[in-house]
C-alpha cells in the first residue's frame, strides 16, 4: 500500500532580515500509512510545529521550504497552486490549531463558521446543512445550542472541540493536531485527548498529533516521531519508544515522566522525598538559622470563603473558596492541587492581601491580612512573595534581569549602590544563574524559558521572603527543565528555611516538593494529608480522577501488555 | 437591547452633565460680559452707573438666584433659545447656527464619513497585499499626504486650482447669482463650491485612515482563527473580508467615532480659508467679535456632536461586536 504522506529530506529555514537563519526543520524523512496515528515529540524550539505547518501547506514567512519534496497521495503539496491547494483542502489535509482558544473568529457564530466552509466548497448541498452540522457537533460531544453561540461564550474546552469539528467537515484524510490541549485544564484535557481518539477509529482519517508531552503521545499514539533540532531522532512504535528507546534523548524525555501514585517517586537528579535526608528536624534548623525569624510567623488560613458577585445580573453569586482552614508552619511546603476553578489561585490572592475574603481570617503571624493599612502590607509583600506561572510575561521585557533584581533589593532591602550590586549578583549565584555577572547584564528575550522561571524565583527571594507562593511554576517549562527549577524550589527550602504554598494541577511536581497536599475541587477541600500518603492511597472520587488525568507512559505501557 | 438601553441612558447622563457644565462654567470664572464692555468704554472716559444699568440691560443680566436661573437656563436649551448674536444684531443665535449647520454638516460630516470608507477600503487592500506595490503605493503616498497641516494643503489647492486654472471658486458656499433652495441647479451649485474644501479634507485624512487599516488587518492576519479559515480552505475573499478586515475594523470605529465627534467643531481652519459659511466660520467670526451668546451655544453643540458621534459608534459597537452586548 502506498503511504498517505511521504517526506523526504524536508528542510525548513526561518530567514528575516538582520537575524540568522534559523534551519528549524533539518532534512526530515518519514512516511506515514493510511490510518495511523503517529505523534510527533519534541521540547520548545524542536521544529515540530513547524514541520505540522509545513505538511499542510500552512507555513508562512518569514518561514520557508528550503529543500525536500512533501507528497499527500503521491502528489508534491509544494508545487500545489494556491487555488488547487484551497480546493483540496476538503478531502484532502487538515489542521487543528495550537490554542484552540483562538482559532476561531470572534464575530461569527459558530453555525456561520460552518457555513462558510460549506459555502467555500460546496461539498455539502445546502438543504443538507442543517443537518450537518448537528452531526458533526454530536460527534464532538457538543449540544447542538451551541452552534447559535459566539466563541466568546464558550469555554477553552469547548472552543477546541468547535474546531475539531470543524475540521471534521472537510472528511479529510490526513488530521494534524498541533498541541490540541495545551492551556486546557487537566481534565478537560483528557476528555479531549479521548475524543480525539474515538473519532481517530470512527472516522478512520490518518492522524499526526503534534506535542511536547510524550506522557500524552505514548497514551494515544500507535508510533511516535521525536523531534530534537530540527531532525528527527527516533521513529518508532509507541510500544518500543517506551520499553526501548534508543537515542539519548528520548530517553531523556521518558525519565522525566513518574508515576506520582508510585511508591518510590524519583527524577533525574531528584531523589524520592522518603530517601533523602530532609527530615524536618532539618527543615526547621534551616528555618531557625535565619537571624531574626520568629517561628510563630505561620500563615494560617481560618476558616475562609470567597464569594464573588454574579457575573450577569440575575445569575447566581460565584463560591470560590469555601469554608477553606490550612495552616503554613514556617519551612514548610503544602501543595494546592485542583482542576481550574477550583478556587487555588484565589487561596493565593487572598494570602497576599490582593483580594479581601468574604469570611473567616488570614493571619501572618500577628497581621491580619485583610485589615492591613500600607505600611503593614508592604511589610507583608516582604515576607510573602510571588512565582507566577508563565516567566514569558512575568519579566518586562524592556529591563535587564540587573534592573529587575534591584528594584526589590532596593525597595525591600534598603540597600544602595555597590551593597545592592552584590545583593543582586547572590541572587543570581542562588538560582544558578552562572557567570552572574553575564547573566546580570541580559534581557529577558535572551534567556530561555528555564533560565527567565530563574530569574523570577531570584526576584521573590530579593526581599528575603519568609513564604513563597509558587503558582504553577513549572507548567510552562520544557519537561527536561522542570526538574531543574523544581530542585532550586526544594534547595531554597531546605538551605533558607522558605516555606512554600505550591499551586500547581500537577500532582507529579506536588509529590515531588511537598511535604502535604490539599486537593480543592469548586472552592472546597475535599482532601488533605500527607502528599505521598494522599496520593498513593486517594479516597476522594475526585482526586482519584486528578491521578488519572496524569498522562502517564508506563500506564500506556499498561494497557499495551 | 439592554445593551442598547443601557447606551441611551448612559448618553443621557452625559448630556445632562455637559449641558449644566455649560451653565456651570461661565459663573465660576471671574469677570462677565458687562465687565468687558464696560473696561472698553472706559478707556474713553469715566463710565457712569446708568451706562453700566444700559449695559446690563442690553446684554440680560440674570436676575433671581443660581436655582431659578438654571431651570430657566434648561428651559431655554430645551426649547433651543440661545439669546441674540451681538455681532449679527439683530438675529438669533438660533437661526445663525441653524443656517450653517447643514454645510458644515454635508461638507466634513460627508467627507469623514467618505474618507473613513474610502481609507479602510483602501487599507484593508494593502494589508491583503502586503509588500507589493500595491501596498507600497498608497500607504505612501497616503502618509505623505497626511503630513501637510490642514491649512496648507488648503492654501495650495486654492492658489493652483482656484487662482491659476480657475477649475473651482475660491469661496462662499455657493455663487453670487444662486438663491437657496431645494433646487438641482442650487445643488450643483453647492457641490462645485464644496469640491476644493471636501477634497483638502480628504487629502489630509485619507492616509491615517489607511495606516491604521493596514496596521490593524496585518495584526488579525497573523491570528490563529486567520490561519485556521485558510486550513479550511476558506476562499480568499472571505477570509481577507470576514475574518480579517471584520476584526480589524473594530479598533479603527473608535477613532472614527473621535473623528465625527470633532465635526462641527474641528472646521475652523478649513472653513476660514475658503470663506465657507459653516459652524466653523460663524465659530470663528464670534471669537473675533466677542459674541458671547453665539460662543456659548456653539460650544454647547460641539459638545453635543461629540456625544451623539460617541453614542452612534457605542451602538455600532454592539452591532459589530458580539463581546461588547453582554
Amino acid at each position: 500500500m502506498n503511504p498517505i504522506l511521504e517526506v523526504k529530506n524536508l528542510s525548513v529555514v526561518y530567514e528575516s532580515s538582520g537575524f540568522n537563519a534559523l534551519q528549524a526543520v533539518d532534512h526530515v524523512s518519514f512516511a506515514l500509512e493510511a490510518g495511523e496515528f503517529v505523534g510527533l515529540v519534541g521540547e520548545s524550539g524542536s521544529g515540530k510545529s513547524t514541520l505540522g505547518l509545513a505538511i499542510t501547506r500552512l507555513q508562512k514567512s518569514p518561514a520557508r521550504t528550503n529543500g525536500g519534496e512533501i507528497f499527500f497521495r503521491g502528489k508534491d503539496i509544494r508545487e500545489l497552486d494556491a487555488e488547487t491547494l484551497r480546493q483540496q483542502r476538503q478531502g484532502g489535509f487538515a489542521m487543528v490549531l495550537q490554542s484552540g482558544m483562538n482559532a476561531l473568529n470572534p464575530v461569527r457564530t459558530i453555525r456561520n463558521h460552518f457555513i462558510d466552509i460549506f459555502r467555500a466548497h460546496g461539498h455539502v448541498g445546502k438543504s443538507g446543512w442543517d443537518a450537518r452540522q448537528i452531526d458533526l457537533m454530536e460527534k464532538v460531544g457538543l449540544p447542538k445550542e451551541t452552534l447559535a453561540r459566539f466563541p466568546g461564550e464558550l469555554s477553552g474546552g469547548m472552543r477546541q472541540r468547535v474546531s475539531i469539528a470543524l475540521a471534521l467537515s472537510l472528511e479529510p484524510q490526513l488530521m494534524v493536531f498541533d498541541e490540541p490541549t495545551t492551556a486546557l485544564d487537566v481534565l478537560v484535557q483528557q476528555a479531549i485527548m479521548d475524543t480525539i481518539k474515538s473519532l481517530q477509529k470512527s472516522e478512520g482519517f490518518t492522524a499526526v498529533l503534534v506535542s511536547h508531552d510524550l506522557g500524552v503521545v505514548l497514551e494515544s499514539t500507535q508510533r511516535v516521531l521525536v523531534m530534537h533540532e530540527g531532525r528527527i531522532v527516533e521513529d518508532a512504535p509507541s510500544r518500543d519508544i517506551l520499553e526501548n528507546p534508543q537515542d539519548e534523548y528520548t530517553r531523556m524525555l521518558l525519565s522525566h515522566y513518574a508515576d506520582p501514585r508510585a511508591e518510590v517517586v524519583e527524577l533525574p537528579g531528584f531523589p524520592d522525598r522518603a530517601r533523602r535526608d530532609t527530615g524536618a528536624a532539618a527543615r526547621t534548623s534551616g528555618a531557625t538559622a535565619r537571624d531574626g525569624r520568629s517561628s510563630d510567623s505561620a500563615i494560617v488560613v481560618d476558616h475562609v470563603s470567597k464569594v464573588y458577585p454574579p457575573p450577569r445580573r440575575g445569575e447566581q453569586a460565584v463560591t470560590a473558596v469555601d469554608d477553606v482552614s490550612f495552616t503554613l508552619e514556617p519551612g514548610q511546603s503544602l501543595a494546592l492541587v485542583g482542576a481550574s476553578g477550583s478556587g487555588k489561585s484565589t487561596i493565593a490572592k487572598l494570602i497576599t492581601g490582593i483580594e479581601k475574603p468574604t469570611a473567616g481570617t488570614v493571619t501572618f503571624g500577628q497581621l491580619d491580612v485583610a485589615q492591613l493599612g500600607r505600611r503593614q502590607i508592604r511589610e507583608l509583600h516582604k515576607n510573602v512573595q510571588m512565582i507566577f506561572q508563565d516567566p514569558y510575561s512575568a519579566l518586562n521585557p524592556l529591563h535587564t534581569v540587573e534592573y529587575t533584581l534591584t528594584r526589590p533589593v532596593v525597595n525591600f532591602g534598603g540597600l544602595r549602590g555597590p551593597a545592592a550590586r552584590k545583593r543582586v549578583l547572590e541572587l543570581l549565584e542562588t538560582v544558578g544563574l552562572a557567570p552572574v555577572e553575564q547573566f546580570a547584564a541580559k534581557l529577558p528575550h535572551q534567556l530561555s524559558g528555564g533560565q527567565r522561571q530563574r530569574v523570577v524565583i531570584a526576584r521573590a527571594l530579593a526581599s528575603n521572603p519568609q513564604v513563597l507562593i509558587a503558582d504553577e511554576p513549572v507548567s510552562m517549562l520544557d519537561v527536561s527543565l522542570r526538574a531543574g527549577v523544581l530542585a532550586l524550589l526544594e534547595d531554597l527550602r531546605e538551605q533558607w528555611g522558605v516555606s512554600m504554598l505550591y499551586i500547581t494541577h500537577d500532582l507529579l511536581s506536588a509529590r515531588l516538593v511537598t511535604d502535604n497536599i490539599m486537593v480543592l475541587n469548586g472552592g472546597r477541600v475535599v482532601e488533605r494529608g500527607n502528599t505521598a500518603q494522599v496520593l498513593q492511597h486517594p479516597e476522594d472520587e475526585y482526586t482519584i480522577r486528578l491521578l488519572d488525568a496524569v498522562p502517564n507512559p508506563a500506564r500506556a505501557r499498561g494497557a499495551a501488555v | 437591547m439592554v445593551y442598547v438601553l443601557r447606551r441611551i441612558g448612559f448618553f443621557l447622563l452625559t448630556l445632562w452633565a455637559a449641558v449644566t457644565l455649560n451653565f456651570l462654567l461661565p459663573r465660576m470664572m471671574p469677570g462677565s460680559p458687562t465687565d468687558a464692555a464696560i473696561a472698553k468704554l472706559a478707556q474713553n472716559g469715566p463710565v457712569t452707573d446708568a451706562t453700566r444699568k444700559a449695559i446690563e440691560a442690553q446684554l440680560g443680566v440674570p436676575d433671581g438666584n443660581i436655582l431659578e436661573q438654571y431651570f430657566g437656563y434648561l428651559h431655554q436649551v430645551l426649547t433651543l433659545d440661545f439669546g441674540v448674536s451681538y455681532t449679527f444684531y439683530p438675529q438669533s443665535v438660533s437661526e445663525m447656527i441653524w443656517q450653517a449647520f447643514p454645510y458644515t454638516i454635508v461638507l466634513v460630516g460627508f467627507v469623514t464619513i467618505i474618507a473613513f470608507i474610502l481609507g479602510t477600503l483602501i487599507g484593508v487592500l494593502t494589508a491583503w497585499k502586503r509588500n507589493t506595490w500595491l501596498d507600497a503605493l498608497p500607504t505612501l503616498s497616503g502618509s505623505f499626504a497626511s503630513t501637510f497641516p490642514y491649512f496648507w494643503t488648503a492654501l495650495l489647492l486654492l492658489f493652483f486650482a482656484g487662482y491659476v486654472l480657475h477649475l473651482f471658486p475660491t469661496s462662499g458656499a455657493f455663487g453670487p447669482t444662486a438663491t437657496p433652495a431645494f433646487t438641482w441647479d442650487f445643488f450643483m451649485d453647492v457641490l462645485y463650491h464644496a469640491a476644493l474644501p471636501a477634497l483638502t479634507i480628504l487629502i489630509t485624512s485619507l492616509g491615517g485612515w489607511i495606516i491604521g487599516m493596514r496596521n490593524a488587518m496585518i495584526n488579525t492576519l497573523g491570528d490563529d482563527y486567520v490561519t485556521f479559515a485558510e486550513a479550511n480552505g476558506l476562499k480568499g475573499r472571505t477570509v481577507a473580508i470576514r475574518y480579517a478586515a471584520r476584526n480589524a475594523i473594530l479598533p479603527n470605529l473608535t477613532g472614527f467615532g473621535l473623528a465625527l465627534g470633532g465635526v462641527v467643531g474641528g472646521s475652523v481652519l478649513v472653513e476660514q480659508v475658503f470663506g465657507y459659511p459653516g459652524i466653523g466660520y460663524l465659530l470663528f467670526n464670534a471669537v473675533i467679535g466677542q459674541d458671547y451668546p453665539l460662543m456659548q451655544a456653539l460650544f454647547l453643540m460641539i459638545t453635543v456632536s461629540v456625544l451623539i458621534a460617541n453614542f452612534l459608534v457605542d451602538i455600532m459597537y454592539g452591532v459589530l461586536d458580539p463581546r461588547t452586548r453582554r
